[in-house]
This record gives structure tokens, C-alpha cells and sequence, in this order.
């Protein structure tokens, strides 16, 4: 059981305080003990908390016209318990959709947080208790882990809003005349259209606040589908966002692109972005069988729906080959050392090294003499279609004393300019033997610059 | 010092050439990565990637399409840069100044020839549309990831890994790390002058090939050409070629388009002046310049990109059976049939 203390002093003071505001409100009369300062208790963990309400502040807060009770639905009686004050925001609200008349709930994201695997967490009736100092022991978030609320206007944005509610009392305020409304929604409004929307960095960001900490991703208990057994993470599920880190999709993002793809992108590709939930559920976006859909969401792989693609959702986003690259003692354990690449493919290398060795020294043995210097692979080949020789019978012989490639300078002037004088028709076959374009210089000096006569050919 | 006077009787422009390529390693590889990181990556993928945006995926339309050339923005603008210097200059990204075609090059050039495969003799061609093809249309359709075999990622990786950093090589353990390293071992540093993964798998040389032949015939394209007349057949450009464009067709020199890269070494060490990188000459061949004594007197050479097949009477004549000459069409062939082969043989594996 709680217990709490409570330090209530019955005498309200402020009431006249209050009620000077014209939007006051306290058909209830909670503020009849709430209003004073100093109001607080000692919660379950110990920690001083205020229960102050500052009936100013809140009466000019987007609430302030809103009475306590509409959301505070089990206090009852008074005095009332903690539990009680705890808000359902599941429940149906003060506030109506003007287009559709219906009241305003969060009730379809709660059914949706239901089935996605982070359903576990303290958001159970999207209580307004959700404080992050109470969820740090929890393996699930809360709303507020992700929701976080802490500026209500962020700094960056406090200039462009300043100046756009400036310009609200003429645009807003040709038809939402009175000072009331423009000062109860336009500051709202005004924010949801600047949009306090992250960017795709700030979105992985915070998914990697969680899922980037090792450790605590280890700690996390996964279940099985089928068994409904509980079992520690897979790597995979450990190194998530390192492999993800090394995508494309990781990388765009990373550099500000606007064309990669975030975490909620892929895990939760519908309108609510709630629904994450394990690649083996059968609904999950992540399944391989919705992979073909959720790849091709609009502006993205729109033909990984048409066939031929199949292949294309293959490709793993979160390689786990790459998890390698997160800890470097994992290849050098034993164990995973024999199943690895590595391991295998040095028998082949060995094989193949001992072979290179042993023939370069019999290589050695043979062509010793030989200052051709020809490829052992291949070689030949070269030889018979590239240059047109005959090869290997031929170079056997060929011992000669000369490098068999020299850029000899002299003869080369002589020969151009008489060589140039003397040009046959283009038109005509280039070369034919019966008539060799520069008779004796030409041969001449075939026969200096390869001296492997043996092999001319023609 | 025997190394120095190696080093002396490398040709000027190869020279320069090497050290375009040292430069190119240095700004665009790690640790430095100067240049990447002035786009915010640290290597050449994300968006600096030029092999991606241009893949098929069965169905595709315009709107995938312009996703893929938006996730790749600098890459896409560095690609058609290639293709637009290569139309009027040759391959000189690829020859010149490519860090990871050059790092193999390089690597490769400083061991003896003696422990090297020969790739060049290969039918490149067909090979490399045939790869071109599966890249471009089967990869993507068996689910394959086209950076499963791509040295853009292996080279930077294996650079960070010998400056001794952590991710480079975490890379190099990995199964497709294994794989690239294999690959760029077997058709780098052992392939005769280390470019076999340029003349066969690389798909921006593919394109870029394509390119290289279509600029040919233009007059204003710088392009390595052949004198005909002055080529005595002395083979020594053909040994010297690093990609294998250059076959000795009927003991003439004979540049394949599609292939050459524009590298300058075959000019370098010809004797006769037989070859050059130039355009396309204004004066008429088939005049003479002047006549002597009734004489036709023709100084000026005729330097010729494309060659047609020879009379192919002669070549059977002679003594030495060659090769046929390069044909256009065998891309086409090789893309459509080694296309369908490959999907056939990968598609039964999967």
C-alpha cells in the first residue's frame, strides 16, 4: 500500500486571487486546496513532489479554460487517492474534431501501441504519469521517452514564431475575432503549423538513444512467437543500429539527405507510426512477405510491388556481417574464427600460395637464361592473340643477351622523316609482305628492337 | 641504384600520369579523403556513388529513377563529368586520375611481370558488357547488392585499414571484404599491368567505354590514333598497352575504342611517331601534298581512331593467324546474351 503525506493546510487564500482571470474556471473546487503553494507529497520512490497548481499559469495555459474534472475522471471523492488522478487519455475528450463532430480521443494510437513491441512499457492508459524518472528501470518506453515535451517552443523555431504570431491577429483574427481565442489557440495552432516535426536525424536519433546502448540492449528479454518463451537478444537485435549505420539508407541520413530512409520509415510505415513491431509478427511492415509494400511507400522503391523485384527485398538492412565491425573481439573468438570467411578460404589461399612459390622457383630453374620476361599465366595467349606470335615454342629458344624491349633513340629520327616521305596510299591494304613499306630500315630495325627472330612469324 | 634508372626510363607523361594518379589517391582515399569530405562522406558511396543510380529494377519508372539520381547527387554529377571530358579527351579520369583503377595499377607495375596473370588477350569486350548487363538489369532483379563486388568501397576500406583504422579493417574481415580483396588481387596487383577489373567489371569504364567509341569518329575528340603507314609492326605498343586495346591485326597496330583508356604509353614508347593523342587531321589523306619530278609526295600522316577489318584474305594468308578485328556489335551481343546466360546460371543458385 502508499503511503503518502500530505501536507494540507485548509485555508484557501488565493481564491480571489484567481478568479480575477476571466477564464477561471473551478466548478469542482480543486483549486480550493491545490491553489496553495507548497502543496505537495512524498511519492512511492521517495521523491518530493509538488501539487501545486498555479492557478494563473494553468488559467492561461491551452487547458485553462478546461475544468479539472474533465480529464482527472476518478477523483470522486475528497480527499482522493493518487491512483485516481491519473489521466486516460485513451478516454474520449473535452475537445471536438470540428470536421467530423466527434470527440477527440487517443484511442486508436493506444490500440496500435497494444500490438507493437514496445507494448510492455508504461503507457498503459496514456496516463499523465508517464515521468521518465520512473520508466529508466523499464524495458519498455514510455509516450514521453519519445514524445518529449521539455521545450514547448524550441529555440530554434522561437524567432519564425514570434514573427508569425505577429501576423496571427490579421490573418487568424479575420475570423477568430476576440482575445480569448487568439490567446487560448493561436499560440497552439501556430506551433502545430511551424511543425515541431523532427527531422529524420533527430527521428533515428532517438530510437538510438535506446537501441544504440549496448548494454542495456542485452539486458532486453525477447520473446519467442511461438513458444512465448523468453529468450536474450540476438546480435542482430544488439547491433541494429550500428549495422543499420553502414546502409545506404544509414549513410543519406546521416549526411542530411532528404532521400534515406529512417528507422519509423521501415518499422512503422503507416500514418501513426506506433505500430512497430517484430519482423517474425505476420502484420509486422518488416515481415518478409509486406517487405515488397513497405519498400515501395510512396517516393521510395515504388517497383518492388511489381514482379520481377522479388530479389530486391533480399537485400538486409541490417547485416549482421557488419556486426563484426561493431566488436572486434567477436571474429578472433575461436568458435567463430572456424566458421568465418576467413578460416575457410585460407586453405584454398594456401594451397594456391604454395603452388605460386614452388613454380616461381621452378619458373626460376627453367627461363633463368630468359630476359623476356613473359606472365606464367596467360602468357602465351597474349603472345598468339595480341601481338600475333606463335608463343611458347618459340620463346624456349629465345636465350638472348639484349633486353628484349629497348627504346633505341638513334635510328628512330632517321627513320621518321624518310619513313614519313615515302607514304603509300591509304587506301590500299596496309601490309603486305611481298612489299614492305621501309624495305631496309624497317627490317633493320625490326630485328634490333626484338632480337627474337625466331618467333617473327611471317 | 638500379631502381633510380627504372624510374629514369619511364616516359614523361607516364611520369606525370603516376603522379596525377599518387595526387588523385591522396585527396580522394582516406585517411585524408580531402575531397569527400568537403560533400560530408568519408569515402566514395552514399552519395558520391557513380555504379548505382543507373541499375534497373523490373518496373522502374522515371520517378524511381530520379529518387536514385537524387539519393546519388554527387556522384551523378561527377559521372556525367567523366562522360563529357571523355567525349571530347578520351578516358582520362580512368587513366589518369581513377584512385582505384590506379592504386591497382600502380601496385601492380611495381612487381616483376614473371608472377603476374595476363588478362589482356581475354575478349574483353564481350566480358565486360556481358557484366555490364547482369550489373545493370540481373543483379538487381536476383536481389543481388551491387556493392557486393565493387572496388569503390574495397579500395578506400583497405587504404583506412593500413593507416590502421578500425572500420577499414573490420571490412577486410568481412565475407564481402574477403571477396573484394580477392578481386582486387586476382585483377590488380597479379594481373599484368593491374587493370583486369577496369577492362572487365567496372561499370563507369563500360559506360565510359561506350562514350569513347561513340566520340571517336568526331573530329574534334582527342583520341590515340594510328598512323597506318608509319606502323612497321614492331608489337611494342600492343606490349605495353595496360588495358589490352591495342592488338596487332595483321602486324598493324590496331586501337580498340571501346577499350583504350587514352593512357599515352603506346605514343611513349612507339619509335616510329606511329601513334598519337590527337584529333582528327584537317588536311585531305588521300591528296599529296605536293609533287617532285612526278612524284607524289604525302608527308603529312593520317591518323585513323577507328579501323575496319582488314581484307580478310590476307590474314588467313599470312603466316601468323591473328584475332579478328574489334567489332562494335559483339557489345550488344555480349550484353543481351551473357545477360540472359548469367540469370540463368545465378538464378538457379539462388
Amino acid at each position: 500500500m502508499l503511503r503518502f503525506l500530505f501536507l494540507i493546510v485548509l485555508l484557501v487564500l488565493g481564491h480571489e486571487q484567481v478568479s480575477a482571470n476571466p477564464r477561471y474556471s473551478d466548478p469542482d473546487g480543486c483549486l480550493s486546496c491545490h491553489a496553495y503553494e507548497g502543496l505537495s507529497f512524498i511519492d512511492e520512490q521517495g521523491v518530493l513532489r509538488s501539487a501545486t497548481i498555479d492557478s494563473s499559469h494553468y488559467a492561461s495555459s491551452l487547458h485553462g479554460s478546461v475544468p479539472c474534472k474533465d480529464c482527472h475522471r476518478e477523483v470522486i471523492n475528497y480527499p482522493h487517492k493518487v491512483e485516481n488522478t491519473e489521466v486516460d487519455c485513451s478516454e474520449s475528450c473535452h475537445v471536438e474534431e470540428p470536421s467530423e463532430g466527434v470527440k477527440y480521443t487517443h484511442d486508436p494510437i493506444h490500440k496500435e501501441m497494444d500490438k507493437s513491441v514496445h507494448s510492455g512499457g508504461w503507457y498503459k492508459g496514456l496516463t499523465g504519469g508517464n515521468r521518465l524518472e520512473e520508466i529508466e528501470t523499464e524495458q519498455d518506453p514510455s509516450c514521453r521517452r519519445c514524445h518529449s515535451n521539455t521545450l514547448y517552443i524550441p529555440e530554434a523555431q522561437l524567432e519564425k514564431f514570434k514573427e508569425d504570431f505577429d501576423h496571427a491577429e490579421t490573418e487568424c483574427g479575420n475570423c477568430h475575432q476576440g482575445k480569448a481565442w487568439m490567446g487560448q489557440f493561436g499560440g497552439h495552432i501556430l506551433r502545430r503549423l511551424i511543425g515541431r516535426r523532427w527531422n529524420n536525424q533527430e527521428n533515428n536519433q532517438m530510437c538510438i538513444d535506446c537501441h544504440g546502448d549496448h548494454e542495456k540492449m542485452r539486458d532486453v528479454k525477447q520473446e519467442d512467437p511461438e513458444t512465448l518463451e523468453e529468450h536474450p537478444p540476438s546480435d542482430r537485435f544488439v547491433y541494429s543500429t550500428d549495422t543499420y549505420a553502414k546502409t545506404l539508407h544509414g549513410r543519406l541520413i546521416a549526411d542530411d539527405s532528404a532521400y534515406g530512409a529512417s528507422c519509423i520509415d521501415c518499422h512503422a510505415p503507416l500514418a501513426w507510426k506506433h505500430d512497430i513491431r517484430s519482423y517474425t509478427d505476420s502484420e509486422s511492415a518488416s515481415h518478409p512477405d509486406n517487405l515488397p509494400e513497405t519498400c515501395g511507400q510512396s517516393d521510395c522503391h515504388g517497383y518492388t510491388k511489381k514482379p520481377g523485384n522479388e530479389g530486391f527485398t533480399l537485400t538486409d538492412m541490417h547485416n549482421l556481417t557488419l556486426v563484426n565491425l561493431a566488436d572486434f573481439k567477436q571474429p578472433l573468438e575461436e568458435e567463430s574464427l572456424r566458421g568465418s570467411a576467413w578460416f575457410w578460404s585460407i586453405w584454398p589461399l594456401l594451397l594456391f600460395g604454395v603452388i605460386f612459390i614452388v613454380g616461381s622457383f621452378i619458373w626460376w630453374l627453367l627461363y633463368r637464361n630468359t630476359k623476356k620476361i613473359i606472365p606464367i599465366v596467360g602468357g602465351d595467349r597474349f603472345e598468339r592473340v595480341m601481338v600475333g606470335r606463335k608463343g611458347k615454342a618459340g620463346r624456349k629458344k629465345a636465350v638472348v643477351k639484349k633486353p628484349a624491349v629497348k627504346r633505341d633513340a638513334k635510328p628512330k629520327s632517321e627513320v621518321k622523316e624518310t619513313k614519313a616521305a615515302v607514304k603509300p596510299d591509304s587506301s590500299e591494304p596496309i601490309v603486305e609482305k611481298d612489299k614492305p613499306v621501309m624495305p631496309d630500315k624497317a627490317e633493320t630495325d625490326i630485328s634490333k628492337v626484338d632480337n627474337d627472330t625466331n618467333n617473327k612469324g611471317a | 641504384m638500379k631502381v633510380i634508372e627504372n624510374i629514369k626510363t619511364i616516359p614523361k607523361v607516364q611520369k606525370f600520369r603516376y603522379a596525377m594518379i599518387i595526387l588523385t589517391s591522396m585527396t580522394l582515399l582516406g585517411p585524408l579523403a580531402f575531397l569527400p569530405q568537403l560533400v560530408g562522406s568519408d569515402d566514395l558511396c552514399g552519395s558520391l556513388c557513380m555504379r548505382r543510380f543507373y541499375l534497373y529494377f523490373p518496373g522502374m519508372t522515371w520517378e524511381d529513377f530520379f529518387v536514385h539520381v537524387n539519393a546519388a547527387s554527387i556522384g551523378v554529377m561527377a559521372f556525367s563529368l567523366i562522360m563529357i571530358t571523355t567525349l571530347f579527351f578520351g578516358r582520362i579520369w580512368c587513366g589518369y586520375l581513377c584512385p582505384v583503377g590506379g592504386l591497382a595499377e600502380l601496385s601492380s607495375r611495381m612487381l616483376n611481370d614473371r608472377w603476374k596473370i595476363e588478362f589482356r588477350s581475354l575478349p574483353q569486350i564481350q566480358i565486360r558488357y556481358g557484366y555490364f548487363g547482369f550489373f545493370l538489369v540481373a543483379m538487381p532483379a536476383l536481389g543481388i547488392s551491387a556493392c557486393s563486388l565493387c572496388n569503390f568501397i574495397t579500395i578506400p576500406r583497405l587504404i583506412e585499414a593500413m593507416s590502421g583504422e578500425y572500420r577499414g579493417m573490420m571490412f577486410l574481415v568481412s565475407s564481402v571484404g574477403l571477396v573484394n580483396l580477392g578481386l582486387l588481387l586476382l585483377l590488380g596487383v597479379f594481373a599484368s599491368k593491374g587493370r583486369a577489373y577496369c577492362q572487365f567489371m567496372c561499370p563507369i569504364g563500360a559506360a565510359d567505354g561506350l562514350v569513347n567509341r561513340l566520340g571517336a569518329k568526331m573530329p574534334f575528340a582527342r583520341r590515340i590514333r594510328v598512323a597506318k603507314e608509319r606502323c612497321t609492326g614492331c608489337n611494342i605498343c600492343a606490349r605495353n598497352c595496360m588495358c589490352g586495346a591495342i592488338k596487332m591485326v595483321d602486324r598493324i597496330a590496331t586501337v580498340d575504342q571501346v577499350s583504350c583508356m587514352s593512357c599515352h604509353e603506346c605514343v611513349d614508347v612507339c619509335d616510329w611517331n606511329a601513334l598519337a593523342w590527337t584529333t582528327k587531321p584537317n588536311h585531305k589523306v588521300n591528296e599529296p601534298k605536293r609533287i617532285k619530278k612526278n612524284t607524289e609526295i604525302f608527308p603529312l600522316p593520317d591518323w585513323q581512331a577507328v579501323h575496319f577489318n582488314p581484307v580478310k584474305a590476307d590474314a588467313v594468308e599470312s603466316a601468323v593467324k591473328t584475332g579478328p578485328a574489334i567489332s562494335v556489335l559483339s557489345v550488344f551481343n555480349a550484353m543481351i546474351f551473357l545477360t540472359v546466360i548469367s540469370i540463368i546460371i545465378v538464378g538457379s543458385f539462388l
